[in-house]
């Protein structure tokens, strides 16, 4: 009965969607605002990635609304987890094996040098804040798999968060009072193109976003972790 | 004159000061929502003669439209921005003294990005920008409904989550289809060129974006969540949820239907969908035992009624659907507020166990007479200039349709007035089983409670107080090339 | 054919988008419900870049200094896509923290047991 149901949602969602795209044709240059971005990116804001000068140039305020989302949920997860009343400690879950244990050892410094090349390198190649962050939450990953009783700091975690997620916020509050007396306006000088110190704020906001997004999946994994044992 | 972006920028730094904040006291925590939606009602309030004239359109990131992202504050943006920041204040309040167990210092911080959210539904000009802080709004009361520990909040939480995610999902297949076909994200520049495009896809974009916005919005038949949600969660994001998170919602489909599709052919069949779950909320809720739940099916039939009195789509009744929507914010948060204390204080949530109310707990009982009696259009309350001035606009159209309608309106404000009116007998005719002393709620809490009814009496009495702004609201949102002259120029 | 050959991203997409829906509709364990959420974000994330691809179109890079705007995919859709991607983890996130509760709280991952809440 659920099942001829949904076969029927979904065919008329099919048929609606197919409808609709049939006016995209698949390929075609359909966009008004993408090629005004890939023309004028390197002037507008001097990043070499039009994708990040669009995320974080153009379309920052998105970024800030997406920062706050997955802010919202690992606060989220903490509530829901405390309230269920803690976790049992992790003391059944037998210790890691020996590849795993020297692994995480030569490992763990190599991944977060990754994520942060990643993060930092936003603006030249392809990669940005979240894709860095969610590198260096593996690696917190690897740690909590190789070692099961080690723990980061929650207090640590949280005010890294905290306070990254300022920067952010402040960056854009500076724009208002600096530079183009605007929000988010860049108001760092945007250097030569495709080197490290250039794209005036972009860089600043990607390792401020990286190290977010990194301690916020990290301080979730540490929080699902610990519940399920 | 400041920049509405403020508005949403300081709310936000501050919710990312709570966890800090929190760190060195525990209590202090909770003063920082009260600083947040202080400081949004002084700006909201302080933009709104500015905004009335000429409404304020901010490009983020100093570049021109449509390549930026736009705010846009006229009217309706920012009065309904100073109604969350209003009802966000009363309610942060209540919460000092009302959320003292459990985790609080992530109450505090989900309830100060919950209203980041709805002020950024309410005050954006782009579409993907409204599905960011939509959904900043929908996670957070998703967090929020499970916050107490227990069995229903679970269940509660879980099936609002899994329908909202799949409205969202729809929401976002409905943006990228508009992009497809567009070309730009900008809601101006989308209504400039709707005429460019076929009608037939479009059509399709927009039947998906109403169903994904109207999960929220609480449209019947996308409304399955609201009644467990509403009546599981603590009292406070109850208030919250049905005051704030569902209006705003109904925005949100508003401003899609109206500025962004211009459709007038959908909107007969809003009218219907409106009278239709005006019908299914009053009759559920008079079916009713468990209080909140109770209050939770009258939400969705008052949602009902502000649908049936937008999608009518002349001034008038456009100003009468505004003056429901803030007549039942104020009425319904003080319900609930209300209750929350009764309920606590009873240990039940049936309305059986509220016998006697009204001699232990006399001002609660007196709070939520009035929040009752507006809610139904009784002058003079709020409820009742709200209600005459939709009734009065439908009956202007022509139509026996439209008499029809009207009648059926009325049948369902008899069917609210009567299971209210059952409420009121039973908090004050009906003597409590155990003789207890009178113990009133705490003094913080029954301020924030009184802002409400001061606030309820004082438009009831001179609805002209905020009349002349709802009328331009609703002539901003009629007037499609209006709002595209302001923002393209 | 050519019509499939033209089409398979698009294709593809809404099979992604159908799967999921149809678990959401369909399945009644929580933690399969939270997978066919997955499948259904995956599927919506690639509609929307396909929408945005040009032919012949390369990454919106500009890594040499020899490359032309003219050769270029959207930069939009895949800025979009970026946040859709970051919103979608963090529902999931929340989900699974609400399964962990609700077994807890009930002993069981059956949504069909969750019948406290009724009319």
């Amino acid at each position: 009965m659920r099942l001829a149901v949904g076969l029927i949602l979904l065919a008329v969602i099919g048929v609606g969607i197919a409808v609709s795209l049939g006016g995209i044709p698949f390929g075609a240059p359909k966009t008004v605002i993408g090629d005004h971005y890939v023309d004028s990116a390197r002037d507008d804001t001097g990043a070499t990635n039009v994708v990040t000068s669009v995320v974080v140039g153009y379309r920052a305020f998105d970024t800030l609304g997406e920062v706050t989302v997955l802010f919202v949920a690992a606060l989220g997860l903490g509530a829901v987890l405390a309230a269920a009343g803690g976790g049992g400690g992790r003391s059944g879950v037998e210790p890691a094996s020996l590849i795993l244990r020297v692994g995480n050892a030569f490992l763990f410094p190599l991944i977060l040098l990754f994520g942060a090349y990643i993060f930092s390198h936003g603006h030249l190649t392809p990669g940005g804040g979240f894709q860095g962050g969610a590198i260096i939450a593996s690696a917190f990953l690897l740690v909590y798999l190789s070692s099961p009783g080690k723990r980061i700091s929650a207090t640590r975690a949280r005010a890294t968060e905290s306070l990254s997620g300022l920067v952010f916020v402040v960056v854009g509050l500076l724009g208002l009072t600096l530079g183009a007396h605007n929000f988010l306006a860049n108001f760092l000088p945007k250097g030569v193109p495709n080197t490290l110190f250039s794209a005036g704020i972009i860089p600043v906001v990607y390792c401020a976003i990286g190290l977010k997004v990194g301690s916020e999946l990290a301080g979730v994994v540490d929080g699902l972790m610990e519940e399920t044992g | 004159m400041v920049s509405p972006v403020v508005l949403l920028a300081v709310p936000l730094g501050l919710a990312l000061c709570v966890p800090l904040v929190g760190m060195a006291s525990r209590k202090a925590a909770g003063f920082v929502p009260v600083a947040a939606s202080l400081f949004n009602l002084v700006v909201s309030v302080g933009l709104l003669p500015d905004a009335l004239e000429e409404p304020i359109v901010a490009n983020l990131g100093g570049f021109a439209p449509p390549f930026a992202i736009t705010l846009f504050a006229g009217p309706v943006g920012v009065l309904l921005s100073a109604l969350v920041a209003l009802a966000g204040l009363a309610v942060s309040l209540y919460a000092l003294s009302y959320i003292s167990e459990g985790p609080t210092i992530r109450y505090h911080t989900l309830y100060t990005l919950l209203l980041v959210g709805a002020t950024g539904v309410v005050l954006t000009g782009d579409v993907f920008n409204l599905f960011v802080f939509f959904e900043i709004l929908c996670i957070s009361s998703y967090a929020l409904v499970a916050y107490v520990g227990d069995r229903a909040g679970t269940e509660a939480s879980i099936k609002y989550l899994i329908q909202g995610a799949l409205g969202s999902a729809l929401l976002l297949i409905g943006i990228g289809l508009l992009y497809g076909l567009f070309g730009t994200l900008n809601m101006a520049d989308i209504a400039a060129r709707m005429g460019s495009v076929d009608p037939g896809p479009v059509f399709v974009a927009m039947v998906l974006i109403i169903t994904g916005l109207g999960v929220e919005a609480a449209i019947f038949p996308l409304n399955a969540w609201l009644p467990d949600a509403h009546s599981s969660a603590p009292s406070s994001i109850s208030a919250m949820l049905s005051g704030i998170a569902i209006e705003v919602g109904l925005y949100a489909v508003v401003r899609m239907v109206f500025t962004v599709f211009g459709a007038s052919s959908m909107l007969m069949f809003l009218v219907f969908m409106g009278l239709l779950t005006l019908l299914v909320g009053e009759l559920c809720a008079f079916a009713q035992s468990n209080i909140k739940r109770m209050l939770a099916y009258s939400s969705i039939g008052q949602m009902g009624l502000i649908v049936f009195a937008l999608a009518l789509a002349t001034v008038h009744s456009v100003t009468g659907g505004l003056f429901q929507l803030v007549s039942h914010t104020l009425s319904k948060a003080l319900l609930f507020l209300a209750v929350g204390y009764m309920v606590y204080r009873s240990g039940s949530m049936e309305i059986s166990s509220l016998e006697g109310m009204g001699r232990r707990m006399p001002l609660t009982s007196f709070a939520f007479t009035v929040g009752a009696f507006s809610l139904v259009g009784l002058p003079p309350f709020i409820g009742f200039p709200s209600k005459f001035l939709i009734v009065r606009s439908a009956l202007a159209e022509q139509g026996v349709l439209l008499q029809v309608l009207v009648g059926l309106l009325l049948a369902a404000t008899v069917v609210e007035g009567a299971y209210f009116l059952r409420v009121i007998q039973t908090v004050y005719f009906k003597k409590g089983r155990q003789q207890e002393a009178r113990r009133e709620a705490p003094a913080v809490a029954l301020f924030s409670m009184f802002v409400f009814v001061v606030l309820i009496v004082v438009i009831g009495v001179y609805p002209n107080l905020i009349s002349n702004a709802l009328e331009s609201g609703a002539s901003e949102l009629l007037e499609r090339a209006d709002y595209v002259r302001s923002v393209l120029g | 054919m050519s019509f499939l050959h033209d089409y398979v991203y698009y294709i593809g997409a809404f099979g992604l988008v159908a799967v999921g829906l149809l678990i959401l509709l369909v399945k009644r364990n929580l933690i399969k419900l939270i997978i066919g959420l997955s499948i259904l974000d995956t599927g919506v994330n690639m509609l929307l870049i396909s929408v945005g691809y040009i032919t012949g179109g390369t990454a919106p890079i500009f890594s040499r200094p020899g490359l032309s705007e003219g050769g270029m995919v959207d930069p939009v859709p895949q800025a979009l896509v970026l946040t859709a991607i970051v919103i979608g983890v963090a529902i999931l996130a929340l989900a699974l923290g609400l399964a962990v509760r609700f077994y807890k709280n009930c002993g069981t991952l059956d949504l069909r047991t969750a019948k406290e809440l009724k009319w």
